[in-house]
């Protein structure tokens, strides 16, 4: 059944950014991260343009570390980047504004959270090869104050109304649900617990392999659709038995504790409000029909 | 104090004391920034910086009109990578030493990190501190081991704390903690971000039902706490079997994802570390400050 939306009320506004360069600390050169295990290891990490990694391939098994796929943008200052990480939603248009890739288009696929904060846009792989670190990009932000007709305690957060109708979904017993290919129980949450919802990302635990494994998460893909149990993502993300939020896969596993793939939150219900089933298809590079 | 290492023995001969400092800080504010309760509702309240007159370990951590409430002294540095060495080298239960102001030459014991390093002086010590007076810490105990086992890390643990803790051999060989209460892995929150040798992770208090539930609203600042499958080794972990022991440093928080802070003293993968409940497990009784006094 079609949901209603608020669609007519929402405001659509520009924010911008330029490609962000991958960025590692300076001297006295120490460019080691450690492992879960206390490994140093050095491995391509989030921001650029990533060439061989979209939206639709695997999430686990990359030789890096919380990987974005396709471009990664920042904003000009902290304010500036803030209002870029908040107001575009998954699912809004980017356009190129300068460059050799001017006037190409991608899709917003995902932001990341504290330490990185970065939006994470998919474009086909031949306009990436275009690209350069610096070109500025503009995301016509639409989506921020979504609501759902009849389902107002359903939060929407960071969603555009295309994906938010793109999704699968059905109504049983009054409860809106959401079709996902896994659930993230609540003790594999990991780094984004207690940080901001209204934009980052929550990562789940994956250091411990074989629990992964028997949540049904080894398998995921970028762009997925995963729903969290008993997570309250209404201001900030925290434990509440009840709640549900439901994101996307937006970037790949890390080998550091508490950073497994960083789910992108778009929607919360604190006490029961929002549901999920399986759907092992539910995976945005279908549903927004990204272009490889 | 007790100085019982219950037949364990440690390398506290091989660690090196060394002084850093910081400077009693002052709490601070942005416009216009509220806390927000997790249905949304605003609020400014304090907690956070400053001496905390009236809020000591072995207080409650819960029920204070307050957030992340940190009791007696914070300190901190105002050069980042001095600050951040005054973080990394102090221990719970090092001695810090008032070096200027009306307190000069007052004796206090650091009892955690937050944001900032926590002092615990007497009440009329605190009366008589300024913001800016600078403190040091004789800062002894990274590096600290068991010899007995090796597989157990401690972090920010002075030998003061180790003899403390009523450390003893459980029946199967394991190392026996006396805990005052065990925290759920599926309510470790804020921090997951951050590696385990800097600051503390939030226990998550949202659930209200919960926290009653399992006795954890009767927490105290000061509590010794334990947490199953967490490891805390290098970040912080899920991993089925590991044991992490902690110390409750900071008050209840209304913000979502957050609540007491707890600061890893010891992480173990298997099979190391064994834990009893004892609700005197608090360092102000072990230490005899604050509330324990």
């Amino acid at each position: 059944m079609t949901l209603n939306l608020n669609e007519a009320d929402l405001v659509a506004v520009s924010v911008g950014g330029i490609i962000a360069h991958p960025s590692f600390p300076g001297l006295p050169a120490e460019p080691y991260r450690l492992a879960a295990d206390g490994t140093p290891f050095l491995l391509p990490t989030w921001g650029g343009i990533v060439y061989n990694v979209s939206v639709g391939d695997r999430a686990f098994g990359w030789a890096a570390d919380c990987i974005h796929p396709g471009v990664s943008l920042r904003g000009a200052d902290d304010g500036r980047n803030r209002g870029l990480n908040v107001f575009a939603c998954v699912g809004n248009t980017a356009v190129v504004m300068t460059g050799q890739a001017q006037g190409a288009k991608g899709v917003v696929t995902g932001k990341s959270g504290r330490f990185s904060e970065q939006v994470i846009v998919h474009f086909p792989k031949d306009v990436r090869r275009k690209m350069a670190a610096g070109d500025q990009i503009v995301v016509k932000s639409y989506g921020t104050g979504l609501a759902i007709e009849g389902h107002e305690e359903v939060n929407c957060k960071g969603l555009s109304p295309d994906l938010l109708k793109a999704l699968p979904h059905r109504i049983d017993g009054g409860v809106l649900k959401f079709g996902v290919v896994a659930t993230v129980p609540a003790f594999l949450v990991g780094a984004g617990a207690g940080l901001t919802s209204e934009g980052g990302s929550l990562h789940m635990q994956s250091t411990d392999r074989a629990a992964l494994k028997e949540a049904g998460l080894d398998q995921l893909r970028l762009g997925d659709l995963v729903a969290i149990e008993n997570t309250d993502s209404r201001y900030n993300h925290g434990y509440l038995r009840g709640a549900m939020s439901i994101g996307v896969v937006g970037q790949t596993d890390g080998p550091r504790a508490g950073y497994g793939p960083g789910i992108t939150v778009i929607m919360t219900a604190p006490k029961g409000q929002l549901g999920a089933y399986t759907d092992s298809t539910a995976n945005i590079a279908s549903l927004l029909k990204l272009e490889a | 104090m007790s100085f019982d290492l219950g037949g364990l023995t440690s390398n506290s001969d091989a660690l090196v004391a060394m002084a850093v400092s910081g400077y009693v800080s002052s709490p601070s504010l942005r416009p216009g920034h509220y806390t927000h309760y997790p249905d949304g509702k605003g609020v400014i309240l304090p907690g956070m910086f400053g001496v905390t007159y009236n809020a000591s370990v072995g207080d409650r951590a819960f029920g204070w009109a307050g957030d992340h409430v940190e009791p007696g002294v914070s300190i901190a540095h105002p050069d980042e990578k001095s600050d951040m060495a005054l973080h990394y080298l102090s221990c719970v239960g090092n001695e810090a030493t008032v070096m200027s102001g009306l307190a000069k030459g007052a004796k206090g014991v650091v009892t955690g990190e937050h944001a900032r390093l926590l002092v615990a002086f007497p009440d009329e010590v605190n009366e008589l501190l300024n913001i800016g007076d600078h403190i040091q810490i004789e800062a002894l105990g990274r590096g600290i081991a068991l010899n007995e086992f090796p597989q157990i890390e401690f972090k920010k643990t002075s030998p003061t704390l180790l003899r403390s803790l009523g450390l003893t051999r459980a029946g199967n060989g394991a190392l026996k903690v006396p805990v005052a209460i065990e925290l759920p892995i599926e309510i470790m929150g804020s921090g997951a971000e951050i590696n385990s040798e800097y600051v503390d992770q939030d226990l998550m208090s949202g659930d209200r039902a919960l926290m009653a539930d399992l006795g954890i609203d009767q927490m105290r600042l000061g509590d010794i706490i334990a947490i199953r499958h967490a490891d805390h080794h290098f970040g912080r972990s899920y991993r089925e079997g590991a044991i992490s022991i902690a110390i409750c440093i900071h008050g209840d928080s209304i913000m979502t994802g957050h609540g007491p802070g707890i600061m890893t003293l010891m992480t173990c993968h298997e099979g190391g570390i064994e834990f009893e409940i004892d609700p005197a497990a608090n360092i102000a009784n072990y230490f005899r400050i604050g509330a324990g006094k």
